[in-house]
């Protein structure tokens, strides 16, 4: 039984997955759990209640377990029983407190009483309760969680299955705070028997278990997205899904019993529909109203939930945008409450590279877990396990592990005790070991993160750079950057119908508001220079304006310099997935803003976002991506990380700063010629007036002069060598793109579009 | 010349305008020069080459000091001024104006204050909203480029700064036909004119009764020397510039000193400005060393104030004016000059005021008597022949 192996070499650090498996249904996992991690970080209730039958002393009372279970010390659980006391403040010192001689606690309750009330905690119901820590904890977060486990799910899907993916997703409202979430997909389609334990079991899932660079983990969100669903509404998760052309659809109308975490399969008595192809199923999808696109195969899930649609940061709208970016070989539709329909379309026709599983790094292991995985290794010697269990470790270096260790290498796992463990545990930190293989992490690639930024956000520059993969702990890990640069902010193509609708539709108070709620990138600056030009009140509302005064303000909109005071818009991506909350706390935002922006042309204020009409997309690529908490939020700073990142951020940023100041020494150009024309004029009339020669004459000459001097100024600047080989460089840079900005069609796309990005 | 450019002008209108002046031989040789540079400009354009002009530069790294001549003298290096260079598009243009304003004077025979031609100058360049010139500064920098490009003076340019500086003595002088009798001017004097060329104001030996040219800094001080009639006692000239002398006051002094042979000497205040004033009327400025030759007196002498006159004078305490941090530095500065360097009376001058840690006034004789300064101060420092050379 290798059942633990596989695992994440991270694993205990990110207690975001440890916990969840914690509960898991699944019993395989908890050995390994229970084994592996460190019980401080454990959410004092949940663990009680499991089956443990393995672990030492995991039966019993959580008091007694705790103090047992190897790798643990125990000290910072939070355990109500240690708690309480301190709480109160009766013992004054800590050390002298000890929870038997509680004299209080014994009148309440016995251990016989307490004992009766210990029972197991299903995860489903824990989940239930808990609900924030998958991101469901508020109404508009739950929507945007639903299509994001059900997207992520599609396309690990559709990738694992070699197709290219094409995504619908259809958010419709049915109630005045209901919205039914659809996310189809052209996958491979799921076995009959398995779709129930798929969508009606949480912790059930195929990627957990090993250590490669995925979207999804651990098996939890479309369960708990359709837990929540079917807790909110009452609605059943209907699922269809489709293996062939030739092959019947099943149809599962289910929802997760709670108290087992076990699907309960609503339609078909108990059994599910099976669906014929052709025109007789047609018939009945038609006759049931079973949503479906047909498709040869592919899956669909429907689920209807209690949320709130909006729009603007962290909404479905900018997830799917963010999404298109940084997978530019997918087709999405999508298709809002609203009725609005957006494609993003293909521009890649390539799947990325396969991911490869690796196996764990030494370094990257930590104490509770090597236990854990002796403790499981078949009867071999400690030579043989270091070098099938981990990636690097040849016989020569187990063998100095273990030297170092003073352990024989031909010593048998089953005798490795705690402290032979902690020794070997020390061994392999002191002993040099090579970085893991890199060959494991399959980045979007240059090209296609121009591509996808090319086609979503629009601009007139834009660079790409991907690092080379790099280790931190012992997983390797991959940074890529690109960046958007220039181009029309949205605003700027607004047509007079658009304004009026977005006038009309926004639930902004003042004018202000809605601008700045209304277009992205447009800060506060420049929606008060927008006010002072089209002369209107700062406090007016937006639904008391006059035609006139729409008409002034659209003049403004279209007037006012906006990117004079526009921020950097950070896209941040882990493996492949937008992060889009908590940005402050993200390694990838602090290392933008301990960048030095300003050699690159943007000016930037101490410690602040660089000001300009950027748009930089970061995108971490890991077999494990470390974030900082369980709702995938933010990825933590560890400084092999923050150092890949600075770097590839650098890489794109030259690139900027030479087009930049490419950009400022034409305009220079152009400002030179003007200013020797303005005096050309002067002269001459001088010169003709003291020696009476003809002015338009010597003014048409000394302008020929003005031309070829300009004109020699710039080749002047080419024979210096640097300026002019560094533009040339640019434009035959692979990983940078240069575009007409009002050629481009984000350009013209995004007015249609700017209503989404309304708040 | 005039023909010749009155038959190249095809502009009727300015032609009509154009009274044309009769020319003294120095107005044609200005003119000339005048033309040069606007010839330059045609026949660059028509090469398509650059125009530039070479400004001498009148900085203090190009100045030297000639201890043959005892005067200031610029240098060779010049700045050369081009108008296809974005920084001196601008200055170039003004060159220009500033040549064709000149080039109108002469023509007319007119002269104009420096702020005259900035108002004659001045205007929005066509199609800008730009001026030509937005302070009178501007205007006066690039007349005295032009002066230095041209190796023309002011006067020859007809133009003139504003007057400062009189003069009472015994003299009689013809300023522009008029004779002006220098005793006679009552408390007022005799205003210096900017111009005062020979052109202008002839001197005559025989009409100068005066033995000695008395120069005193300012005005209050020149005022109680007339009053007292000290110029009818001792036989002098009395002059005064209002601090640092103007050019017209420098070149009368120049003249007077030349011509008519009157030794020059000097009261001014206690104070590296006062040893600066010195320093200027006897070896020339720094801005202007091109004029030095016909400005600057080497053979000057300060007579006071001096570092020692509180003792000397047995002043009291409270005319002592602190020196500053500035003075102290430029008081060293002064000291380091070549023409200062090497002269150990000038340094023991100095040193003494920096050690004094103080400044003195000529006014601060005053507080002894009100006409001390005129009745026993300078009539004592002349018959001991006490003096700083």
């Amino acid at each position: 039984m290798r059942l633990g192996r596989p695992l994440p070499a991270g694993y205990n650090r990110h207690s975001r997955y440890r916990f969840t498996s914690l509960l898991g249904g699944d019993s395989r996992e908890l050995e390994i759990v229970e084994l592996a991690a460190k019980p401080t970080k454990r959410p004092a209730r949940k663990p009680d209640k499991q089956p443990v039958k393995n672990v030492p002393g995991g039966a019993g009372a959580r008091r007694v377990r705790r103090a047992d279970t190897p790798g643990s010390n125990g000290h910072a659980q939070t355990d109500p029983a240690f708690d309480a006391p301190s709480t109160n403040g009766e013992a004054v010192e800590e050390s002298a407190m000890s929870p038997v001689v509680e004299p209080e606690r014994r009148r309440r309750a016995t251990a016989q009483s307490m004992a009766a009330k210990q029972r197991d905690i299903s995860v489903s119901e824990f989940f239930a309760k808990n609900r924030h820590l998958l991101g469901f904890d508020n109404p508009r977060k739950a929507l945007l969680t639903t299509v994001k486990e059900a997207v992520d799910n599609s396309l690990d899907a559709c990738e694992e299955a070699g197709i290219l993916p094409e995504i619908w997703v259809h958010v419709e409202q049915t109630g005045p705070d209901r919205f039914k979430v659809g996310v189809q997909d052209n996958g491979p389609g799921i076995v009959k028997k398995q779709i129930p334990l798929i969508f009606g079991k949480l912790l059930y899932g195929s990627k957990f278990h090993h250590l490669r660079q995925s979207r999804g983990q651990q098996g939890i969100g479309i369960s708990a997205a359709g837990m929540y669903g079917v807790q909110t509404t009452g609605k059943p998760v209907k699922i269809i899904s489709k293996v062939a052309a030739k092959k019947p659809s099943h149809y599962y109308e289910i929802q997760i019993d709670t108290k087992r975490n076990e699907p309960q399969i609503l339609n078909g008595r108990g059994e599910g529909v099976d669906i014929p192809p052709g025109s007789k199923g047609a018939e009945y999808i038609a006759k049931h109203g079973i949503e479906w696109v047909d498709q040869p195969h592919g899956t669909r899930v429907t689920i209807e939930l209690q949320s709130k649609f909006v729009r603007g940061r962290g909404s479905v709208d900018d997830y799917l945008t963010q999404t298109a970016i940084a997978n530019p070989h997918i087709a999405l539709h999508y298709t809002d409450p609203e009725g609005n329909a957006r494609d993003y379309p293909r521009s890649a026709d390539r799947l990325p590279a396969e991911p490869k599983e690796i196996k764990p790094h030494p370094y990257g292991i930590e104490l509770g877990r090597l236990i854990a995985l002796l403790h499981e290794a078949p009867n071999e010697t400690v030579s043989q396990f270091l070098t099938t269990t981990f990636t690097r470790v040849s016989p020569a270096i187990a063998r100095k592990i273990c030297h170092t260790a003073k352990i024989s290498t031909r010593a048998s796992t089953r005798r490795i005790g705690r402290k032979e463990a902690d020794a070997l545990f020390q061994a392999i930190q002191a002993t040099k070991i090579a970085a893991p293989a890199t060959d494991c992490i399959s980045p979007i690639g240059e090209v296609l993160i121009l591509k996808g930024l090319h086609q979503v956000v629009p601009g007139e520059f834009y660079a790409a750079a991907t690092r080379p993969p790099a280790v931190y702990r012992g997983n390797p890990f991959q940074i890529e950057v690109g960046l958007a640069y220039g181009g029309q902010a949205a605003m700027q193509h607004v047509s007079k119908e658009m304004l009026r609708d977005l006038i009309d539709e926004t639930d902004a108070r003042t004018i202000r508001q809605f601008l700045i709620h209304t277009f992205n990138g447009l800060g506060s600056d420049a929606a008060d220079r927008i006010l002072k030009g089209s002369g209107l009140g700062t406090r007016q509302s937006p639904s008391s304006l006059k035609p006139k005064e729409v008409e002034g303000l659209l003049a403004a909109m279209k007037g006012v310099n906006v990117s004079e005071g526009q921020t950097m818009e950070v896209l941040r991506y882990a493996n492949r997935v937008p992060l889009q909350f908590s940005p402050a706390s993200c390694a990838i935002t602090q290392t933008i803003l301990g960048t030095n922006w300003r050699s690159y042309g943007l000016s930037q204020s101490r410690g602040g976002m660089p000001k300009g009409p950027v748009t930089v997309m970061v995108h971490v690529a890991s077999v494990w991506v470390p974030f900082t908490s369980e709702s995938k939020e933010a990825i933590a700073s560890y400084p092999e990380i923050q150092k890949e990142l600075r770097l590839a951020l650098q890489a794109v940023g030259r690139k900027l700063g030479m087009y930049v100041r490419r950009r400022l020494k034409v305009k220079q150009q152009s400002d030179r010629r003007q200013i020797f024309l303005r005096y050309l004029g002067e002269v001459a009339t001088a010169v003709s007036e003291i020696n009476a020669v003809d002015r338009s004459a010597l003014y048409e000459q000394l302008l020929s002069v003005a031309k070829k001097r300009t004109a020699d100024a710039d080749v002047k600047l080419n024979d210096r060598g640097r300026p002019i080989e560094e533009i040339q460089e640019l434009e035959q840079d692979a990983n940078v793109l240069i575009v007409d900005p009002t050629a481009a069609p984000v350009a013209i796309n995004r007015a249609p579009a700017a209503p989404e990005q309304t708040e | 010349m005039a023909k010749r450019l009155i038959r190249r002008n095809r502009d009727a209108v300015a032609e009509a305008k154009e009274v044309a002046a009769k020319l003294t031989p120095r107005d044609k040789k200005t003119m000339t020069s005048i033309v040069g540079l606007a010839d330059g400009v045609v026949a660059a354009a028509e090469k398509r080459r650059d125009p530039h002009v070479d400004i001498p530069s009148r900085t203090l790294s190009n100045i030297r000091y000639s201890p043959r001549k005892r005067i200031i003298e610029m240098g060779n290096s010049t700045n050369r001024r081009q108008l296809f260079d974005l920084s001196q598009a601008k200055a170039y243009m003004r060159t220009m104006l500033v040549a064709s304003g000149c080039k109108k004077l002469l023509t007319q025979g007119k002269t104009t204050s420096l702020r005259g031609m900035y108002y004659m100058l001045k205007h929005t360049i066509e199609g800008t909203k730009e001026n030509t010139f937005d302070e009178q500064s501007e205007c006066d920098t690039v007349i005295e480029d032009v002066e230095v490009l041209l190796t023309s003076l002011r006067e020859e340019l007809h133009l003139y700064a504003d007057k400062r500086g009189e003069m009472v003595g015994n003299i009689i002088l013809n300023d522009s036909g008029d004779e002006i009798d220098c005793s006679r001017m009552g408390s007022g004097g005799y205003a210096i004119p900017s111009i005062v060329e020979p052109e202008v104001i002839r001197l005559d030996p025989k009409k100068c009764d005066a033995k000695f040219v008395l120069h005193v800094e300012k005005g209050t001080v020149w005022q109680r020397f007339n009053e007292d009639k000290f110029w009818r006692k001792h036989h002098c000239i009395l002059t005064h510039g209002a601090g640092q002398p103007p050019r017209g006051v420098r070149r009368m002094l120049h003249r007077l000193h030349n011509e008519l042979k009157l030794p020059i000497y000097c009261v001014l205040d206690n104070d590296p400005w006062g040893y600066y004033i010195y320093s200027v009327l006897k070896q020339g400025s720094i801005n202007l060393a091109f004029e030095s030759q016909r400005m600057a007196i080497p053979d000057c002498r300060y007579l006071g104030l001096r570092s020692r006159d509180f003792e000397r004078c047995d002043l009291s305490d409270s005319v002592k004016i602190a020196l500053n941090e500035n003075d102290r530095k430029r008081a060293k500065q002064i000291a380091g000059y070549p023409w200062f360097a090497k002269k150990r009376d000038w340094q023991r001058e100095i040193q003494k005021m920096l050690q004094n840690d103080f400044k003195l006034e000529v006014e601060s004789l005053i507080s002894k008597d009100i006409s001390y300064v005129t009745e026993q101060y300078v009539p004592a420092r002349l018959a001991e022949q006490d003096w700083l050379d």
